[in-house]
């Protein structure tokens, strides 16, 4: 029988809750030493990744945190029998005990932050033309309006990555003397100010909320989207294998991804 | 009221689908069976999770007003 794993915790007993996972089957904890993998028997590899098996894989991984520090293991992961299974945790194993020390009474959350990136860049523009400096308007010659053009725009784009790193800056301060770890993403896109993920421990978490609540009160015209708590999904560390696919092959597949229309949720987003 | 509600349940997911596809512990091998769509799907996802405009969207509401040093 083939075993749906939804993730690895620090514990090799029992799991006397019962929680049932991916086609309804009852979800058991496998010990290997003193650690273990949690899964449940699937009849068949999964045909298509659906929004419910989607949340049923996240339900079970959730309860799970209630009782232990656990490793979520990517949705899909199915190992071929029980043998396989303890083969790939005698293998893991230093690497698992590892994150789980490290991972152990931490909570992961969430924040975007969203910026109005056409105010703020008009709001430059403005304070430039106040300088005195030069503005996209000139009346000189084609090539000469060109270059200027483009020299704007770097003054432009030079001034709006200054504010993102102030005001990422700012927040981060808040933020981020609540959290253990930490991972920041500046202006994934221009409206993205800061896509960011922290690990913070049990105890500091209603530290670190109302750090949010307070800083939700801060600069009109943000708006803020906060997630958790989480497994801590963003702050396993493993060593990369090969088989994974690379970056360009992803690029590669995006666009049949797109021509095929292949977008979870899709229809309800 | 509910028409929010089901905006934010919305993000929520896109919250959820960006852990569960494509974060946590990936485990490679002959010993595993893998789901090729995940890499695909979350491919397609990514475009929705880095549209900021999808984002507000599905909040429901225009900026407010404009930032401070914008006035």
């Amino acid at each position: 029988m083939k075993l749906y794993l939804y993730g690895i915790i620090d514990s090799s007993d029992e799991i006397t809750d019962s929680i049932y996972g991916l086609e309804g089957s009852g979800v058991y904890n496998i010990p290997f030493c003193d650690i273990g993998a949690v899964v449940s028997q699937i009849s068949q590899p999964i045909q298509n990744v659906t929004e419910g098996a989607v949340l049923e894989h996240e339900v079970v991984v959730e309860k799970l945190m209630a009782n232990s520090t656990v490793l979520p293991v990517r949705f899909g992961t199915i190992i071929d029998g029980r043998d396989s299974l303890l083969s790939m945790m005698q293998s893991y194993y230093k690497n698992f005990k590892d994150n789980l020390a490290r991972l152990h009474n931490k909570l992961e959350f969430g924040i975007k932050v969203i910026w109005p990136a056409d105010k703020v860049k008009a709001n430059i523009i403005k304070v430039l033309k106040k300088d005195g400096q030069k503005t996209l308007q000139s009346d000189n010659s084609p090539s000469k309006r060109f270059v200027e053009g483009k020299f704007e725009e770097y003054k432009i784009g030079k001034e709006f990555d200054a504010k993102a790193d102030k005001f990422i800056k700012v927040m981060d301060i808040f933020f981020g003397r609540f959290a253990a770890e930490k991972k920041l993403v500046k202006l994934k896109t221009e409206n993205l100010l800061l896509d960011a993920v922290y690990l913070v421990e049990k105890d500091k978490q209603n530290d670190f909320r109302e750090a949010f609540e307070h800083i939700k009160s801060g600069p009109p015209g943000l708006k803020y989207l906060f997630s958790g708590p989480w497994p801590a999904y963003n702050f396993v560390i493993l060593p990369k294998k090969s088989g994974l696919l690379t970056d360009s092959q992803k690029t590669d597949l995006l666009g049949k991804v797109i021509q095929d229309q292949m977008l979870v949720g899709a229809n309800s987003i | 009221m509910n028409n929010v509600i089901a905006k934010s349940k919305d993000v929520t997911l896109l919250e959820i689908l960006d852990r569960v596809l494509n974060k946590g512990v990936i485990i490679s091998g002959d010993i595993v069976i893998s789901v090729a769509d995940v890499d695909l799907i979350y491919l397609g996802l990514k475009v929705l999770l880095s549209s900021v405009e999808t984002m507000e969207k599905l909040r429901g509401s225009p900026f407010i007003s404009p930032m401070q040093e914008a006035k």
